[in-house]
């Protein structure tokens, strides 16, 4: 009798055993994979600095190269191209994005095409150009700083100002238009509708734009000190000019470590903020 | 009296039941989409009884999307006018008017970065109800459209299937209790038979709630189901009929309404009588598993059945027993005889129940309440005679359609 009875029940025992060693083996896994994901990268970069500091120690450096790469100086530098590389990417971030915002409203769409070449005017011309462009402009105007932080920080603003304005517009274009047609088809205001579902639903997009946009300004920072801006440039132009490879190399690892860790960073921000449902 | 058995008579027969308090009226409703020569929707007049469920059927780009939006205003008329519960909406404030409309999309429109719970209380969210009601009535809601509010409440919609989520949309529309319910193909991107449960159970919920709804579709067949009144549309939402499933079957009121109903309609008209309407055999023989074998088998003999429905403890069929079966000892009652089939609910219509029986091989349906308890059986003869009363009536309408459609003479 008890036999009848127990088959559905000792199975149902068996099934949800099976379920929870499946859930235990999925979750290390999914561990695993979570460390690899987060720690990967800044292991590698740590491995890269440290490669680079053993291999300058080996080095007999010469009076110059001893000058040129300190500690202090390499420190100072960095901090530098931070600034730059965030001021300007925050200041691209209230621009682009209201603009996006703005060129993509049902009353104003009209402006898309000129936002969108304003944008595209700033990026198709070469950084270099386009810093000793506002170089000399900010030269010419008495009224502006001619040098230091924001002529630079300007020229920045205008080379990665296409990669979030676009991003914010596609983000936005994006969203499903029967999710907004329910969301107006309930009574939300169209503010309402802007910033609890369009603005929600555009984030990754616009992150990835501001991702892109922070790699950008890493880069181009390096040109900074031509302008007086500072930035780990001075020490990759300070190599070549006195032919001083070491120098140079220095320099020029240092940047590219510090895009890749912005790029890591970015992603870590871009996955905290994407909306989990999506 | 002779009066009540007559008026009876010809709602029967498929005559327009007198309307009641008309809940929406739409006037010479009109929208002309710029650019365009003809407008969508021309004129458009119409009134919604309260309390039922209107249907907007025609041809694709009729104008029937357009008509039903139009009247919460996604779509601004370009003239004419929009009466709800004897206000004139067409120029207040839009959202205000919409939070009283509960609307229901094909596409469902889900905010996919919203757990359900958060999606349902969208209009509650709006109206500035307090947390631990808007909490209440979102739990309620899920129950209602038999969504387990524990289960799906905190899960995101990309986490449901097709027709989950369509039933989240109805959920979200009825939030706020609204009196008026618009829906644009709720069921029309759900397979066939997901479909038709979503229907029925939605009927049933409309049995209870009695919203005054707006329903577009472009399935003739959902139309007839779904709708105590249709509105045949034609080319710029020309009303081309407007009238009771049951008078659109038997006189369609033009060439229009007639092609466009299509064939076969008696087995249409199938799909309108519901189990419950017809008289069940409910002095059926049963048993229940916990009797004794011997009890079971003297019962059947003394009886003029050949076979007797086992049920089980809860009331519910399970097995089809004979003579033979009840003699033999090995195997235990509930596996002993035929499966108990097709087993239909009250509110199934004659189609449905007719169809069972094919699926099921059998030539009766077992009705069930709806906690699944016998309730009585319906003989395929039960159907033939439901056909035959039709036929009867409307001698005339069903000699035409057997003219134009010889397929009918074997379904018939
Ligand atoms: N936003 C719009 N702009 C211009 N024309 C439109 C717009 N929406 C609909 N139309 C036109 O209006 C007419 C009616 O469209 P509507 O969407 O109401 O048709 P429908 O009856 O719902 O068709 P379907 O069954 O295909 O959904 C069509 O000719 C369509 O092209
Ligand atoms: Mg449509």
């Amino acid at each position: 009798m008890s036999s009848t009875l127990t088959p559905p029940d000792a199975q149902e025992v068996a099934r949800r055993t099976q379920a929870r060693d499946e859930d235990a083996a999925l979750g290390r896994r999914a561990r695993r994979a979570r460390i690899v994901h987060y720690l990967g990268m800044p292991l590698f970069l740590l491995a890269v600095l440290l490669a680079l500091y053993l291999w300058v120690q080996g080095q007999e450096l010469d009076s110059i190269e001893a000058r040129t790469i300190t500690l202090g100086t390499l420190l100072s530098q960095t901090r530098q191209h931070i600034t730059l590389t965030l001021y300007s990417t925050v200041v691209v971030l209230l621009l682009a994005v209201p603009l996006g915002i703005f060129a993509t409203r049902p009353g104003t769409r009209r402006f898309a095409p000129a936002i969108i070449g304003l944008g595209n005017a700033g990026q198709a011309i070469p950084s270099l150009g386009l810093l000793a462009l506002l170089y000399y402009l900010f030269r010419t105007q008495p009224a502006l700083p001619s040098t230091g932080t924001f002529p630079v920080v300007v020229g920045l603003v205008a080379y990665s100002f296409l990669p979030i304005l676009r991003n914010t517009m596609v983000g936005l274009e994006q969203v499903d238009r029967f999710v907004l047609e329910a969301g107006k088809g309930m009574g939300m205001s169209q503010r309402r509708v802007l910033r609890r579902i369009e603005l929600p639903l555009a984030v990754p997009v616009i992150l990835a734009g501001v991702r892109t946009a922070l790699v950008l300004n890493v880069g181009t920072a390096a040109l900074a000190f031509l302008f007086g801006g500072g930035g780990l440039g001075q020490t990759i132009f300070s190599g070549f000019q006195l032919r001083r490879n070491v120098v140079l190399v220095t320099g020029a690892v240092l940047v590219a470590v510090l895009a890749l860790l912005v790029d890591y960073l970015a992603g870590l921000i871009e996955e905290k903020l994407t909306p989990k449902g999506l | 009296m002779s009066d009540v058995t007559n008026s009876d008579t010809t709602s029967h027969l498929g005559e327009a039941a007198e309307p009641g308090e008309t809940m929406i009226e739409l006037q010479e409703l009109t929208k002309r989409f710029p650019g365009q020569e003809a407008p969508a929707v021309d004129r458009l007049s119409l009134k919604i009884p309260k309390g039922e469920i209107v249907v907007f059927v025609g041809p694709s780009g009729c104008g029937k999307t357009t008509s039903l939006k139009m009247i919460n205003r996604i779509i601004e008329p370009s003239s004419g006018h929009i009466i709800i519960d004897n206000e004139d909406v067409t120029t207040i404030d839009p959202n205000q008017l919409r939070r009283r409309i509960g609307y229901v999309i094909q596409q469902i429109g889900l905010f996919p970065h919203m757990r359900i719970g958060d999606n349902v209380a969208t209009v509650p969210n709006l109206l500035g109800w307090d947390k631990e009601r808007t909490r209440e009535r979102v739990d309620e809601l899920l129950d209602v459209v038999g969504l387990d509010p524990r289960t799906y409440r905190e899960r995101f919609p990309r986490e449901l299937s097709g027709g989950q989520r369509q039933r989240v949309g109805v959920a979200r529309a009825l939030a706020a209790d609204p009196p008026v319910l618009l829906m644009d193909e709720p069921f029309g991107a759900i397979d066939p038979i997901t479909r038709n449960r979503l229907q029925n159970e939605f009927l049933r919920l409309q049995g209870e709630l009695q919203k005054t709804i707006a329903f577009v579709t472009h399935d003739i067949d959902e139309a007839i189901k779904m709708g105590d009144r249709i509105a045949i549309l034609q080319e710029g939402a020309k009303l081309a009929q407007f009238a009771t499933p049951e008078e659109i079957l038997t006189n369609p009121a033009n060439e229009f309404v007639q092609d466009f109903v299509g064939t076969g309609a008696t087995l249409k008209r199938l799909k309108l009588t519901r189990v419950r309407e017809v008289e069940l055999t409910d002095d059926a023989l049963t048993g229940r598993e916990d009797e004794d074998r011997e009890t079971l088998r003297r019962r059947l003999a003394e009886s003029d059945w050949t076979a007797m429905l086992l049920l089980d403890r809860e009331e519910r069929p399970i097995r089809w027993l004979r003579t033979p079966d009840l003699r033999q000892q090995q195997r235990p009652l509930t596996e002993a005889g035929l499966p108990a089939r097709a087993i239909v609910e009250p509110q199934a219509t004659l189609s449905d129940a007719l169809e069972e029986m094919l699926l099921g091989s059998a030539g009766v349906a077992i009705v069930t309440d709806g906690r699944g308890r016998f309730q009585g059986l319906l003989d395929v003869d039960d159907i033939i005679l439901a056909i035959q009363t039709m036929r009867d009536t409307e001698a005339e309408f069903y000699r035409a359609a057997k003219l134009s459609d010889p397929d009918d003479e074997v379904s018939a």
